[in-house]
């Protein structure tokens, strides 16, 4: 569960601008990574609206590198759209934006599948200069496969990835990504990804700086865990992820006698299913890797739970 | 001196108690045992009295909620009507717990309203409800789509749910109650209900005895150890205030929206708090929750703080706040260094009541 801010984005500490911090004293606007988001709760946009408006008078924008977009009201009735129309919509206005997290919301605010976004494409092709995008939420969420030169890093944190943003993302065109990181959900809350739409990611072809890869917090990570065993785009990478799921001693198996892995310096495989027998036999085979194991889930149980969901 | 413990023989509690009386050189206390005021049987009171909790006792908890599984949910209504009726039997004595003030505190309605009327930050209330339909239709017209639901006289979290509803019906509850046949049970682990008739029945099981709703205070979350940036836990604070002064203080975790111990939750990292918290200022809010209750020597406060960790909100005051065994005072307070217990046996020594 999330229950945390955080404490820094971009490589810049994160600075809350709230309705309340607003009227105080700022910090400079490249010294910091903006967090603007209301500190209660609102049914309406109007608000945010209000605080946005502050903080392009308050605030140099022509020097503001990175936001993050919080607390803009009730998230089933205010899509992500909004505060995003607002921010392209002042586009020429900061040049130098290059990171946005779109929708932190914590877990006492909202529920993660109950985010509501639209079309994600007029971000990227208003701020062409974006090196790293995180979105929390999946419902409703789309964009046109991306192309861009300068994209490094993205994550998806959802309880449910819709299956049209991992093809959007096959087919995207991102030669400097060098970090891609999916929560890819379950079926309940619109994470309805195959394997086989993984497959133009696992192939590596238009992701030729990939270093870490993290297909997460999804049930099928069995069968996910067998086609990275397989993936070319392995080789490359340093750090591989595919925590928050339900890998169990099968999908380690197939890991295990796939493809080399030893050239890793990070596997991490948090919230498992895995055997103690299984944990001992892969931090074995990958001596030289940090392996991370933590957080076994009860393998009684029927069930096997995501980390992230509703 | 000589003090008399209103409690149930062998409670931890009441150990403590004495244990604190002993370090201070007084007397060990005499005990009347609650049974013995809930059955309406003659006893004799020494000195002044101290009112202590009923305790896990099965007797008891029968006497008070009447007979069943005592693992139950609800009962509320009928436990306070008896409860009420035992501390009546306690007025005539001179006492460091305000009868009234008792009262008060486990009826969560009137606390709260308490709360508001002093001006102490309490999360907004929704009135009566008589069950889940009128529920959702309050909700409806105050605009609310988060709201803790809480037994108007429970305790340790028992029937408390975290309720939220999106537009186009859907509706998600955390609660510690899990059913089982027709009844609804204390479950050690919060679970999640998701579908509309599970979360109305148990709404409507618990509503003749009384509901307390309150919006969702959005709690803020700490950083956990060895788990990446951006996850963390929520968390809030117990604050137990003797004689006005805010003495002991604990940071309670959780991965859910409940931190109760019992459930999952952990003791937090209580220097990490007070350097992320306006201090000060939480600590004063503690104070002004505990003054609403002026004839109790001890109250523990039940503390929110938002997710921006700026904002306060009391969530209940707990006449019987005290059990945190081996915690010490908090430095620079006039408890620095003794438990909770030696702190109220001090503040008693100062100003013993009725004198
Ligand atoms: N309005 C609220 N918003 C958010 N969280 C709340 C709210 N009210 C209570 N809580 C949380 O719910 C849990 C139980 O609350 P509360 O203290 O009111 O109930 P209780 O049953 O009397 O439990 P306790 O044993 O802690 O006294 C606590 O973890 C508290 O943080």
């Amino acid at each position: 569960m999330i229950h945390q801010f955080h404490t820094s984005f971009a490589g810049l500490p994160v600075f809350d601008l709230t309705d309340t911090t607003a009227a105080g004293e700022l910090p400079a606007a490249d010294a910091v990574a903006w967090r603007i988001r209301l500190d209660d709760y609102v049914d309406e946009f109007d608000p945010w609206r209000e605080l946005f408006g502050t903080f392009t008078e308050r605030v140099d924008t022509t020097r503001v590198r990175a936001l993050l977009l919080g607390n803009w009201g009730n998230t089933y009735d205010v899509e992500s759209t909004e505060p995003l129309a607002l921010l392209t919509g002042a586009a020429e206005r900061f040049p130098a934006l290059h990171a946005v997290f779109v929708a932190e919301y914590l877990q006492e605010e909202t529920e993660i599948s109950w985010i509501n976004h639209g079309d994600l494409t007029p971000l990227f092709t208003a701020f062409p200069k974006l090196t790293e995008v995180v979105v929390r939420g999946g419902i409703g969420l789309r964009f046109d496969p991306l192309k861009s030169t300068v994209l490094r890093d993205l994550r998806f944190e959802s309880g449910g990835l819709p299956a049209r943003v991992v093809q959007a993302l096959g087919a995207s065109e991102l030669p400097a990504l060098e970090t891609l990181q999916l929560w890819l959900g379950v079926d309940e809350y619109g994470g309805d990804s195959t394997v086989e739409d993984l497959a133009p990611l696992l192939s590596g072809e238009r992701l030729p700086a990939l270093r870490d890869l993290g297909l997460q917090n999804s049930p099928q990570a069995d069968q996910i865990a067998a086609a990275v065993a397989a993936a070319p785009v392995v080789a490359r990478l340093e750090r591989l992820s595919l925590a928050m799921g339900s890998l169990s001693d099968e999908g380690a198996e197939a890991l295990l006698s796939g493809q080399p892995l030893t050239h890793l310096a990070g596997l991490d495989l948090h919230h498992h299913y895995l055997s103690d027998a299984m944990m001992e036999r892969i931090k074995a085979a990958l001596p030289g890797v940090q392996v991370n194991v933590d957080d076994q889930r009860d393998l009684e149980d029927d069930w096997r739970y995501v980390e992230v969901s509703e | 001196m000589r003090l008399t413990v209103v409690g149930t023989p062998g409670d931890r509690r009441v150990a403590l108690f004495a244990a604190a009386c002993r370090r201070a050189g007084l007397a060990e206390p005499a005990l009347v045992p609650w049974r013995d005021v809930l059955l309406g049987r003659p006893f004799t009171v020494d000195g002044t009295l101290r009112v202590e909790s009923p305790g896990e006792d099965a007797e008891v908890n029968a006497l008070l909620r009447g007979p069943g599984d005592p693992a139950r949910v609800g009962g509320g209504a009928r436990w306070y009507r008896t409860f009420r009726a035992g501390l009546e039997r306690l007025r005539p004595y001179p006492s460091v717990s305000d009868i009234d003030d008792i009262a008060v505190m486990f009826d969560k309605r009137a606390a709260h309203a308490r709360l508001l009327a002093a001006g102490v930050p309490v999360p907004p209330a929704l009135g009566p409800v008589a069950g889940y339909a009128r529920l959702r239709a309050r909700m409806a017209e105050r605009g609310w789509h988060r709201v803790f639901v809480k037994p108007a006289h429970g305790s340790s979290a028992s029937g408390v749910i975290a309720l939220r509803t999106a537009q186009g019906g859907a509706v998600r509850a955390q609660t510690s109650a899990a059913r089982e046949g027709d009844g609804w049970y204390n479950a050690l682990r919060v679970r999640t209900l998701d579908t509309e008739p599970e979360i109305a029945s148990l709404v409507d099981a618990l509503a003749p005895d009384g509901l307390h709703v309150e919006r969702w205070f959005a709690k803020a979350g700490l950083a956990q150890e060895g788990v990446r940036d951006g996850v963390g836990r929520v968390f809030d604070l117990r604050v137990v205030v003797v004689a006005g002064e805010p003495t002991h203080a604990v940071v309670r975790t959780a991965a859910v929206p409940m931190t109760n111990l019992h459930l999952g939750g952990r003791r937090g990292d209580l220097a990490a708090v007070r350097a992320a918290i306006p201090w000060a200022e939480a600590m004063d809010v503690c104070a002004r929750a505990a003054s609403c209750f002026p004839g109790s020597t001890m109250v523990g406060v039940d503390l929110l703080v938002g997710v921006g960790m700026r904002r306060f909100a009391v969530a209940e005051v707990n006449a019987f706040g005290d059990l945190l065994p081996g915690l010490a005072g908090l430095p620079g307070t006039s408890a620095e260094g003794g438990d909770t217990y030696d702190a109220q046996v001090a503040a008693v020594l100062r100003a013993p009541a009725g004198a």
